[in-house]
């Protein structure tokens, strides 16, 4: 049972549609649950999320960001998740930088794993959830 | 390193001859009433200085609005515009085939902000004037990652013994020296610049960053003055990057009580983030800046980390592809969480 008085993170994820976002769909046809305050975006290709979109998604309100793609040589456009990893691991430096690390996630999640997917995405919603209410009583 | 001696007059020589010829112009230093700026020669070429002393804006922001026609241009320029022209030739700002550029050792400048009209224009007298009084020079300049001339096409450098020299790095370059009367000879000895500061990783946080923007106003004049930020459809034309309407509201009731969101963070980062690999840390942003905020410090800092992240360096070779629009396929194998 959640506590009322405990705050919820606001998770905002961007999901490719050709590998996350099917396991996505793979994990709900499951019947699998995932944290309700995660809201996945589906775009067309990891590659497609510019730097910016996190950062405003950041500073408008979410708690965290993760974006999503398959994995590295199973890009249905050949080269696009090898650019998302360049472009993200700079992100991850600059946040690093800002001493903001944790923020921003990046995973690989084939349209198979849907276990990955409720796995990786609830671990990063309670490690916001925790540092979200830290200093506060359970 | 083979290269020619030099002095001003010869210089002047070689530019009066490659202004002979049609469609060819000279861009460098020289006097307005006040103050050295950037200067355009067409026919002849009278005052012309290497050495700037003030630092108003990059050359770059400009010049790259000259090319498009069919002309050559011959620039004198500092490491920092240089740097910035290469890494736009990169990006298909300029077309290479119409620059030679030249590079000239840096002795430091001060900003035009704090500047008296009396400061000299010679390189060891300007050298000798900011060793003397060092909170003069420009923050940028302090930290300055290359004041070498060893970027572009030909740069031309200062020998210990105080001699002139000017060496070519490629065929525009040779093409320059052709038109210098001079013979080309084996040089020796030891230049006066060495390398730029190494600095550490910069690291800073949320609330130094917000005490330090809190001065904005947002006039984006950062933005409009940045060598690099080329874009015509920028990201924050108008305010389609701000929340609005329901957004808005939403956004306030859901928060609580908070400071009202000007975009101030979100102007500032997604910008950082946009140049951070093209950013050469020539300190414009500060320069226009009317509240005088640090902005050089964050976005050299920014910049110089994720550079580092893949052994890049803005504008040092124009062989170099920008990071970002290439990949590797064994590497970053940490990047997943």
């Amino acid at each position: 049972m959640t506590d009322k008085t405990e705050k919820a993170p606001e998770v905002v994820g961007f999901a490719c549609s050709y590998c996350t976002f099917k396991a996505s769909e793979m994990a709900g046809s499951l019947r699998m649950k995932y944290p309700e305050k995660v809201r996945v975006i589906q775009v067309p290709c990891s590659s497609r999320v510019d730097p910016a979109f996190v950062i405003k998604a950041i500073f408008e309100g979410a708690d965290g960001v993760f974006v999503s793609g398959c994995h590295p040589g199973d890009c249905h456009f050949i080269r696009g998740n090898y650019f998302t990893r360049r472009k993200m691991a700079a992100l991850k430096e600059m946040f690093k930088a800002f001493s903001m690390e944790g923020k921003v996630k990046l995973f690989w999640i084939s349209a198979a794993e849907a276990r990955k997917f409720i796995e990786k995405i609830t671990n990063f919603y309670n490690e916001l959830r925790e540092e979200k209410n830290a200093g506060k009583k359970n | 390193m083979q290269g020619k001696r030099i002095d001003n007059e010869k210089i002047k020589a070689a530019l009066n001859r490659f202004l002979e010829k049609q469609n060819h112009i000279a861009l460098g230093f020289g006097k307005n009433s006040i103050f050295i700026t950037h200067k355009i020669y067409r026919d002849h070429v009278d005052d012309l200085f290497l050495f700037n002393p003030y630092f108003s804006i990059n050359g770059a922001t400009f010049f790259y609005r000259v090319f498009g026609k069919d002309i050559k241009a011959l620039m004198l320029l500092r490491p920092c515009e240089i740097r910035a022209m290469v890494e736009l030739i990169k990006l298909n700002q300029i077309d290479p085939e119409t620059a030679i550029m030249v590079s000239v050792d840096c002795p430091g400048a001060i900003s035009l902000k704090k500047a008296n009209a009396d400061m000299p224009h010679d390189f060891f007298e300007i050298k000798q004037a900011l060793d003397k009084n060092n909170r003069e020079l420009r923050w940028a300049c302090r930290f300055c990652r290359e004041k070498r001339a060893v970027v572009g096409d030909a740069g031309i450098r200062i020998a210990e013994d105080r001699s002139m020299w000017i060496f070519p790095y490629s065929d525009k370059g040779n093409e320059f020296l052709g038109l210098i009367d001079e013979e080309t000879i084996e040089f020796t000895g030891k230049f006066i610049l060495s390398e730029g500061v190494k600095t550490e990783p910069f690291t800073t946080d949320m609330a130094t960053f917000n005490s330090d923007f809190s001065k904005c106003i947002l006039c984006k004049n950062c933005r409009d003055m940045c060598p690099v930020c080329y874009c015509v459809d920028c990201l924050f034309a108008g305010d389609e990057y701000l929340p609005k309407g329901d957004a808005l509201i939403n956004k306030m009731l859901r928060t609580g009580t908070e400071i009202f969101p000007y975009g101030k963070e979100i102007f500032h980062m997604i910008r950082m983030y946009h140049v951070s690999q093209t950013c050469v840390g020539c300190g414009a942003c500060e320069e226009a800046c009317p509240q005088e905020i640090p902005l050089t410090k964050y976005f050299k800092g920014i910049s110089e980390r994720l550079q580092n992240l893949f052994s890049y360096m803005s504008g040092r070779d124009i062989k170099e592809v920008i990071p970002y629009l290439t990949i590797k396929e064994d590497e970053l194998n940490d990047a997943e969480d």
